[in-house]
């Protein structure tokens, strides 16, 4: 109970902030708004419009009173509410961000758990090198490289154009993975295409992502694995990979599980790149074209969307954490 | 029950007995040791040999090459050569001195960004760390506020938000990275501020203020400190990837991120070198970053 | 005939050409409690490790033999095979040495199941009983708790419950009470000591408490620096200690108001005896390593001096 609301609290500052930087830093909010190429006349329309001469504190109450009704403002470059066009494109970035994090997670824990194992020989030394590379990789560097090779040189996979080719046949809206509702719909070749337009962005960002799960997993299994109750476990008798994942993994999975919360939270950021290069229609995207055509009230929406996102996110690790870890769930009362 | 025995006539030899337990390696020649050095420190070597390169690049580089903003449209899109390194771009530009001088901005907007971040980062830090209570609870909501955006998305809607200049991108990604200095320094504040020369400092009779900055702050830096090289990598990343986009930094500028933003198109139509080039760079020069950051936070851990 | 010998155990780690267990032996006769004392850094842990075959990495056996009832577990390259059915241990720090993700109940049952070829609900039978057995109220309500929900000395006895479950013919125990209160500290000692007339297992006690070996054991065993000095029976102990280094620590002992061997800081001559750059009767004789003889029935001694007795 309390973590809700402190979360909510959370909620609140960033709202706060959001609103601080985006109606109070620039020196004229509605001449910002209306571009650079307006009149005044426009900018007044836009200042009365958004109710920019306003005193600060209307502004304030009014903004705050809309996001707790999930309104979040209107666009000012479509004139559409922020929060229906969010909605829109979030199934987008969702299956995007899900599978990437799924497959960053299963090679860095398989890596990271078999680098532990087996410390120092080729297979550690290789996963540590592709830890510091990936963590050193410019997401949009590596995106455009693997689209040169994959898709202009081998074709294997298309080029950044959609979620789907041109002209395939929306599958309807179940889910809004493009992936399931494929196969939901009766149309698996959707489904596999989908997949195929997934295949490159989804590997750019894993790669990046894999790397500090990687470097969380091998550090938090060493440690439990040199700690005094695997010593025990091996004093009985315990076989070896029994020892390995209930004795070690077990105890690694509060670390790995911060790491885990810790890159979803990345994605939401690095994903307006990796949608801006893969011309992916997620949310990220939405944010890109709202920062070129200035539009602060999307931007604003964007930023407290994705600020709420996190701040939900964060709860669900809170909640994992009690699940795995039974010193969190059972609080330390003593036994007699 | 006991008694001590009569002590024996004979002295022992003192040469024999060697009264110590560690093990003294031979003392090694000053190349030999550099050689030890890099041979167990591989990452951190390269790591310093590539900084060097770019620190030398950035420096004395754009003295030597072509004039990054020069345009040659009959010149365009021609590929790695002889004549031009990394070939030309759309307006026919060397993408190498381009590139040469993209160095010089990115790495030193880098440093500085991770300066002033690291400097006010970690003076509300220490401020937060030593004198606990209500300022640090304020401190530490205020900075969990800011560390529920990406800090990317921070940086990208401050630089939106104000209009396009250098500073702005310098104030911009800064604060992305603030808290993180304010979380280092707090917690090395918390165990200094316990330690016996800042009670000394306090019974010497000096406000707490001074207490906190004179002496506790020096000494709680070094984490900061530490962290420093990777924090330039991370800035020059974050910078570049707003030049990307055109937020900031933005063309016809010579920027790393700009340049691969300018040639992203070119890809599809088989003209990799405007693109892929500068972005190994930013790849290389980050990578160099990292590898000496990380190292040394693993020494000093 | 002795129920367990190790000998000429030798334990080196990897860089430093100065073993840490240098012609290490001692023996255990079935139903005896044998005390290894020490202070810290002794090396009485890593004799005991290196029994088990529990050698941490970098650290190895580069000779020795370890005999259990006349079959020798040590193979070539250090490698010790042991069962938990052969010798058990238990540690110093109880509630650590526990998985902190496991309910305690499940840690025992496995140790069961493995080196009893039972099933799991059987086994989990068997380790409720166990944990009642070693002096624990409402063993099910306990069984089903986490280590840190519960005291010391519960886990304590809990990894006593473990380790016995497996019916060893040798048990090691390594300080098992020095994280623990005066008060538990008794009940434990009691609880080995009954477990030990039951099941007629040998017992390598560890400890740096001079008042423990006392009370707990048959023998002893003075190690310092990596070699054994001196193996007598308890009684000799008290009565005619003759190794100087086991004088040098009865009577910094007797000087203290508890009888715990303080942490002076080990450090090891490194040539011949490791006493002897402190010993005050050492000679040249000394940079020889000093084997183990006996000097009477029971009574061995690593030194090279002419002790006068005291009567």
């Amino acid at each position: 109970m309390r973590r809700v609301a402190t979360s909510l609290l959370t909620i609140l500052g960033i709202v706060v902030v959001v609103f601080f930087i985006v109606r109070v830093l620039p020196g004229d909010a509605a001449a910002v708004r209306a571009g650079p190429y307006a009149n005044q006349e426009l900018i007044d329309q836009i200042a009365d419009k958004y109710g920019l001469n306003d005193p600060l504190h209307v502004q304030f109450v009014d903004y705050v009173s809309g996001v707790a009704q999930g309104d979040l403002g209107i666009s000012i470059r479509t004139n559409q509410s922020v929060t229906r066009e969010l909605l829109d494109r979030l199934p987008a970035s969702l299956e995007l961000a899900v599978y990437s994090v799924v497959l960053a997670t299963v090679v860095g824990v398989s890596l990271g758990v078999l680098s532990a194992h087996r410390q120092n020989t080729w297979v550690d030394r290789l996963s540590r090198i592709f830890a510091v590379v990936g963590s050193a990789m410019a997401l949009f560097w590596l995106g455009l490289l693997l689209t040169f090779f994959f898709a202009f040189k081998w074709g294997w996979f298309p080029g950044p154009v959609d979620r789907l080719a041109v002209g395939s046949e929306d599958p309807g809206t179940f889910t809004g993975f493009y992936t399931i509702d494929g196969i939901l719909s009766g149309r698996p070749d959707i489904t596999m295409e989908a997949f195929r337009y997934l295949a490159l962005p989804v590997i750019t960002l894993a790669f990046v992502l894999a790397a500090p799960i990687l470097k969380m997993v091998r550090s938090a299994m060493i440690e439990a694995l040199d700690s005094d109750f695997v010593r025990t476990a091996k004093a009985v008798g315990v076989p070896r990979t029994q020892i390995l994942f209930v004795d070690g993994f077990r105890n690694a999975l509060i670390p790995v599980t911060t790491t885990i919360g810790i890159v979803f939270g990345f994605m939401l950021g690095g994903n307006i790149l990796v949608e801006f290069l893969f011309s992916w229609p997620g949310i990220g995207r939405y944010a890109f074209d709202a920062i070129t055509t200035r539009d602060l009230e999307a931007l604003q929406g964007f930023v407290v969307f994705v600020g709420v996102m996190y701040v939900f996110l964060n709860m669900v690790i809170d909640i994992a954490y009690a699940i795995i870890d039974p010193r969190i769930r059972l609080g330390s009362g003593l036994t007699k | 029950m006991t008694q001590t025995p009569e002590p024996s006539p004979k002295k022992p030899a003192d040469s024999q007995f060697v009264i110590q337990r560690v093990y003294v390696p031979e003392e090694q020649s000053l190349p030999g040791r550099w050689l030890s050095f890099m041979r167990s420190n591989p990452l951190f070597t390269v790591g310093l040999i590539l900084l060097t390169m770019f620190v030398g690049l950035a420096a004395i580089g754009p003295f030597f090459v072509g004039d990054p903003l020069r345009t040659n449209i009959t010149e365009m899109f021609s590929p790695p050569s002889a004549e031009h390194w990394f070939g030309t771009d759309e307006y026919g530009r060397d993408v190498f001195s381009r590139a040469v001088n993209a160095a010089r901005l990115d790495l030193s907007i880098g440093l500085i960004i991770a300066l002033v971040a690291m400097v006010i980062g970690s003076t509300v830090g220490v401020v937060s760390g030593y004198f606990g209570g209500r300022v640090d609870e304020i401190i530490m909501r205020l900075t969990d506020i800011l560390l529920a955006f990406p800090g990317f998305v921070l940086a990208l809607i401050i630089v939106a938000a104000l209009d396009e200049s250098l500073l702005n991108v310098v104030i911009a990604v800064a604060a992305a990275y603030v808290p993180y200095f304010i979380r280092l320094t707090r917690a090395q504040a918390l165990i200094e501020r316990e330690q016996e020369y800042a009670d000394a400092a306090r019974l010497a009779g000096n406000t707490p203020l001074r207490v906190a900055f004179r002496h506790v702050m020096p000494n709680s830096l070094r984490p900061a400190l530490v962290s420093a090289t990777l924090v330039t990598g991370w800035a020059v990343l974050t910078v570049a990837g707003l030049a990307f986009l055109s937020v900031g930094i933005q063309p016809p500028q010579a920027e790393w991120g700009v340049m691969v933003g300018e040639g992203a198109g070119d890809i599809i139509t088989g003209e990799w070198w405007t693109s892929l080039f500068p972005g190994g760079m930013i790849v290389l020069a980050v990578m160099a970053f990292h590898f000496i950051g990380d190292d040394l936070t693993e020494a000093t851990a | 005939m002795s129920l367990f010998r190790a000998t000429g155990l030798n334990v080196e780690v990897t860089g430093s050409p100065y073993p840490i267990l240098r012609e290490v032996e001692f023996s255990v006769d079935p139903g005896e409690i044998l005390a290894l004392v020490g202070e810290s850094g002794s090396g009485k842990t890593m004799a005991a490790l290196a029994v088990m075959g529990l050698l941490p990495f970098g650290v190895d056996m580069t000779a020795g033999e370890v005999q259990l009832e006349g079959k020798n577990l040590a193979r070539p390259h250090g490698v010790v095979e042991r069962e938990a059915s052969q010798i058990s241990m238990i540690f110093q720090q109880p509630v650590g040495a526990l998985n902190p993700t496991m309910r305690v109940g499940s840690q025992v049952a496995r140790a069961i199941q493995i080196n009893q070829q039972v099933d799991r609900s059987s086994a989990l039978q068997t380790a409720i009983e166990m944990i009642g057995h070693v002096g624990i109220a409402g063993p099910e309500r306990v069984a089903r708790s986490y280590p840190h929900q519960l005291s010391g000395g519960m886990c304590q006895r809990i990894m006593i419950a473990m380790a016995i479950s497996c019916k060893p013919r040798l048990l090691i125990a390594d300080e098992p009470t020095t994280a623990l209160d005066v008060t538990v500290q008794a009940q434990i000692f009691e609880l080995i000591k009954a477990l030990v007339e039951e099941i007629g297992c040998g017992v390598i006690f560890i400890t740096h408490d001079l008042g423990a070996v006392v009370e707990m054991a048959d023998r002893v065993a003075v190690m310092y620096g990596g070699q054994v000095m001196e193996e007598l029976p308890v009684v000799e102990l008290l009565n005619h200690p003759t190794h100087p280094y086991t004088r040098y620590l009865l009577e910094s002992v007797v000087q203290e108001v508890d009888h715990r061997i303080r942490d002076v800081g080990v450090d090891f001559a490194l040539t011949g005896c490791r006493f002897g750059h402190r010993c005050l009767l050492a000679h040249d004789s000394c940079n020889e390593y000093p084997t183990l003889r006996e000097i009477s029935p029971g009574h061995r001694l690593s030194c090279f001096a002419e002790i006068t007795e005291a009567p």
